[in-house]
């Protein structure tokens, strides 16, 4: 079935996009990237470091070039941070597709969403196609769509905490009123959480730690990617509803041991 | 002449942004660079002339989620 993820007018066939973070090495990664199909990576953006031992490889030269990369805003903690940093990318070379993160707090990673809806605005104002990070909220998606942003992406649980779709009730009600792709991003920990997030209507999956910090981030990659097939076929395919009560698969009547 | 990159001065033999990216070793790898808080178009590089006492940020894309 041709059943594209389509995000300010590029189509991806895949549903799954990755990030390059936390992985032991390039190799890996770049391995893991091909296993998941995905078509988007998130990368960051940082100040080289000319004090270290090693420069440090080029993470570009380790993607094929039909991959999309995603520049990240990860760092700020201000709109004006988040503008700069997508300002700089974008001028530098990357492509002018921003994944736009605030986040002011440490602890829990939750993104700043008063800051992030003026940076959206400002960034779409500026020509970028932006695609934000988000607390599950119905009210703040409008707000993004409102603004023009290309995607918006609800956290499934804190950054790299693996907790899966704790934020379950917010995320349907942003699935069933979204005019933009909403994406499910963080925390989703095992490919049974992003095939429930696709079950559920979300158009894609972010995934980084879950692959990344896997025993076997290429095999884990590959489930990932068959776990959001599924999901989006099920979603499709319609899930049965849910009753509190059983009720047989098998005939009542007839039963062998059972007399008329 | 001298500039600060990244925090800290440093002086520079070239002229351009490209011979600058060039002296930090950084030549043909993926380099962003804004001066002054100004992002520098990179079909610049070759062109653009650095002046005394600028600051410079020198970035890369990095592996991140």
């Amino acid at each position: 079935m041709h059943d594209p993820l389509t995000i300010a007018g590029r189509e991806f066939r895949s549903r799954l996009i990755t990030g390059t973070g936390k992985y032991d090495s390039f190799e890996t990664m770049r391995d893991a990237a091909a296993a998941s199909g995905c078509e988007m990576v998130t990368v960051a953006v940082r100040r080289v470091d000319f004090d270290a031992v090693e420069a440090g490889e080029d993470i570009t030269s380790y993607l094929p070039n039909d991959v999309l990369l995603l520049p990240n805003t990860s760092g700020a903690e201000t709109a004006e941070d988040a503008i700069r940093v997508a300002r700089l990318a974008r001028a530098g070379g990357l492509p002018d597709w921003i994944k736009l993160e605030v986040i002011p707090d440490e602890r829990y990673l939750l993104p700043d969403p008063v800051e992030t809806l003026r940076a959206a605005a400002a960034l779409v104002e500026d020509g970028f196609t932006v695609l934000p990070y988000v607390m599950p909220d119905p009210m703040l998606q409008k707000k993004l769509e409102e603004v023009g942003c290309a995607t918006v992406m609800p956290l499934a649980a804190p950054i790299g905490s693996g907790r899966g779709l704790k934020l379950v009730d917010a995320i349907r009600i942003m699935i069933e009123q979204a005019e933009v792709p909403l994406v499910v991003d963080a925390g989703l920990g095992a490919p049974s959480h992003a095939a429930a997030a696709m079950e559920l209507g979300a158009d894609a999956v972010l995934v980084n730690t879950a692959i990344a910090c896997a025993e076997d981030p290429v095999a884990m990659a590959r489930a990932f990617a068959r776990a959001v097939e599924a999901g989006r076929d099920a979603f499709h395919a319609g899930l049965m509803p849910e009753e509190h009560e059983a009720s047989p698969s098998s005939p009542l009547a007839g039963v062998v041991t059972r007399v008329p | 002449m001298t500039v600060t990159v990244n925090g800290k001065p440093r002086e520079v033999v070239g002229r351009t942004v490209a011979d600058l990216l060039a002296e930090l070793g950084l030549e043909g790898q993926f380099a962003l660079v804004e001066r002054n808080g100004e992002p520098v178009e990179r079909d610049a590089y070759t062109r653009f002339e650095l002046r005394e006492g600028d600051s410079l940020v020198v970035a890369r894309p990095v592996a991140g989620g």
